[in-house]
């Protein structure tokens, strides 16, 4: 369970501050999966930093299953599962010794550790290339040590940062059905994307941000009804007012 | 606290697989100190050596004008040789080391039992010409002493009446301490490996990881943060003291090895090991010193480019000692790069260093490292440390 109440973040940049997040909040509830849709630049990674912790908002709350973030974030991130933007594999470490690691770092004992990865190997395929060193892994191979690492400690709360940026078919595929499994064993899953149709098959319901700003939430069919649009695309385009945007940057 | 030491070993194992610059890194300091030790000491010792003992070549202006000179200096196995022309600027071009220019009115002077002018054309700016120019000047004072005591006795006086004052010499410098004057590039360079043994690794784990974008999902984990930097640290503590260890291993073979009388340094056991107690506090020092810079800059060629200046710090006191000799005081063992000069080159020189001292040095070198630890940690709580894009 996740609320983010009403953040606001703005970084110091040499002209001027940038107002990255301006009042974003919504809820995620456990069992469900959360999609966040927004353009590139709309302030999805900033809000989800703030989320796990890494950065602190200038104004608002976030609490997760009833923690607040900024009064005890050791517990807070003992409770997320996170994959950031940036994977960060260690590439001089095997598949299972990055995984390993983090284990290690949230105090996890060595047999549960060798369990969960044998788990988790299972249900991401990547037994072949669970023990070879990560330097020279595609990219499917990389988020997917990313994951099973972010995971390792069994999380109630999931966050990932464009999961499937980069990967084929049927890595994506894959993908979906875990994190689906996730959502069925009861967590509350977080992920954000710029692509619709991405986030239409996989999430209950949909955030959608532009401009550090919330513009709709909703289950895709109550976006679609909200728009009068059928193609999910367009009503994304629509609610982020993609085309105004197009349309400046047309006439500038 | 096992957060630390899990950070620590991952390091280390990310470290060790990384072969070439492990290598780089722990081996090149070993090999590139007994090559200079050795190295230096041979072409000193040949040089010496030479200069002291072949039969020195002395161009020599105006030699009919005193025969009897030139026998006596060929008596000391200096043999006189013509001139060049214009034997200023040879000397200045370091064609000759010196040129022994003898006037016209010698003679003349000499008949009259006048101080009888001769002059020595050399240049006191370079070192190397020192000990042939010594020579010279003594066998020519010899001469003098000589010929004037004969003088003497010709005359009816008595010789002692011609020295009015006799200076007696008593050098207190012990003969390792005489050594000792060899060794001043030492402190520096130990300092110096010491000081920046762990530098690649310290920026690899610090700005390294930032660029590579592995430190958010590291600090997205329970563990401290604090916990995480003081890891880093550790690990690369334990490597710059691994590459410490062989540097002094290699110390007391090359000098085990070393010819002359660089082999009569103190090499044994216990001295090594109060070596590398002294260096110690420079590993602390260095490794927590670059954290802090590779923690604050914004990428790994950002903090490489500190790398120099660093490597010039060392060499300050050697530098000041060297135009501002002072004498030992115990607030010098409290200065960083100063006092750890200053205790190797007691330790190279055999003296005693008091409890004190000891107590001092320790006290302030890994004080001075715990600062700069407590400064690093404080600095990884920055959100700016974890967002690398």
């Amino acid at each position: 369970m996740i609320r983010l109440h009403d953040l606001h973040k703005s970084f110091k940049a040499k002209t001027g501050p940038v107002h990255a997040v301006k009042g974003v909040g919504f809820e995620a509830r456990d069992g469900e999966i959360v999609g966040l849709l927004g353009p590139n630049g709309a302030g999805k990674t900033t809000t989800l930093r703030m989320l796990y912790t890494l950065m602190s908002p200038d104004r608002g709350r976030i609490e997760v299953d009833g923690i607040d973030v900024a009064k005890d974030p050791t517990a807070v991130r003992q409770r997320l599962g996170v994959l950031p933007d940036a994977r960060g594999v260690y590439k001089r470490l095997t598949a299972r010794e990055n995984i390993e690691y983090f284990g290690r770092l949230h105090g996890i004992d060595e047999a549960t550790i060798a369990a969960r990865i044998a788990q988790m190997a299972r249900t991401l395929v990547m037994e072949d290339f669970l023990d070879r060193r990560t330097e020279g892994f595609s990219q499917g191979q990389r988020t997917k040590t990313a994951i099973a690492r972010a995971l390792v400690h069994d999380p109630r709360n999931v966050i990932l940062d464009e999961p499937t940026n980069g990967l084929d078919v049927m890595t994506t595929r894959g993908l979906r059905g875990f994190l689906r499994g996730l959502r069925d064993e009861g967590r509350c899953v977080i992920f954000s994307s710029h692509i619709m149709q991405e986030v239409a098959a996989l999430c209950d319901r949909i955030v959608v941000i532009a401009h550090g700003e919330v513009r709709a939430v909703g289950t895709p069919d109550e976006l679609r009804e909200q728009t009068g649009l059928p193609d999910l695309e367009d009503v994304f385009v629509r609610l982020a007012d993609l085309e105004g945007e197009a349309a400046m940057g047309a006439r500038a | 606290m096992k957060a630390i030491w899990t950070v620590a070993r991952k390091e280390l194992v990310d470290l060790f697989r990384d072969r070439k610059t492990m290598m780089l890194g722990l081996l090149l300091g070993p090999i590139v100190m007994p090559a200079i030790i050795l190295g230096m000491g041979a072409l000193a010792e040949k040089k010496m050596r030479t200069q002291l003992e072949s039969t020195l070549e002395l161009p020599v202006i105006g030699a009919e004008h005193a025969p009897n000179l030139v026998a006596f200096l060929k008596g000391r196995n200096i043999e006189a040789q013509p001139a060049p022309a214009d034997p200023e600027q040879a000397v200045r071009d370091q064609d000759f080391d010196v040129v022994l220019k003898i006037g016209e009115e010698y003679g003349e002077q000499w008949r009259d039992s006048k101080p009888a002018v001769v002059e020595l054309i050399y240049d006191s700016s370079r070192q190397d010409s020192q000990i042939p120019v010594n020579r010279v000047r003594g066998v020519l004072v010899e001469y003098s002493r000589t010929v004037g005591v004969l003088r003497g006795i010709n005359r009816g006086v008595s010789p002692e009446a011609g020295f009015a004052v006799q200076v007696g010499q008593r050098d207190v410098a012990t003969p390792e301490a005489r050594r000792g004057m060899l060794l001043a590039f030492l402190p520096y360079l130990l300092i110096l490996f010491s000081f920046l043994g762990g530098a690649a690794l310290v920026i690899d784990v610090t700005a390294g990881e930032r660029e590579r974008q592995s430190l958010e999902p590291l600090l997205a984990t329970p563990a401290a943060r604090a916990a995480i930097m003081s890891g880093k640290i550790l690990a690369a503590c334990l490597f710059g003291m691994l590459s410490l260890l062989l540097i002094v291993l290699a110390f007391k073979f090359s000098f085990q090895l070393a010819p002359g009388p660089l082999q009569l340094i103190d090499v044994s056991v216990p001295v090594m090991a109060q070596l590398l107690l002294v260096l110690l506090p420079m590993v602390l020092i260095g490794t927590t010193l670059l954290t802090l810079i590779a923690a604050s800059v914004k990428s790994v060629k950002e903090a490489q480019s500190y790398m120099s200046v660093l490597m010039f710090l060392p060499i300050v006191p050697t530098i000041m000692l060297m135009v501002n000799p002072v004498k030992n005081q115990l607030w010098q063992f409290a200065v960083p790069f100063l006092a750890q000069n200053q205790m190797i080159l007691k330790l190279v020189r055999s003296e005693a260093i008091a409890l004190q001292e000891w107590a001092v040095y320790l006290g302030a070198g890994f004080g001075l490292g715990l600062v700069l630890w407590l400064l690093a940690a404080r600095l990884y709580h920055k959100e700016r440390l974890a967002i690398s894009a």
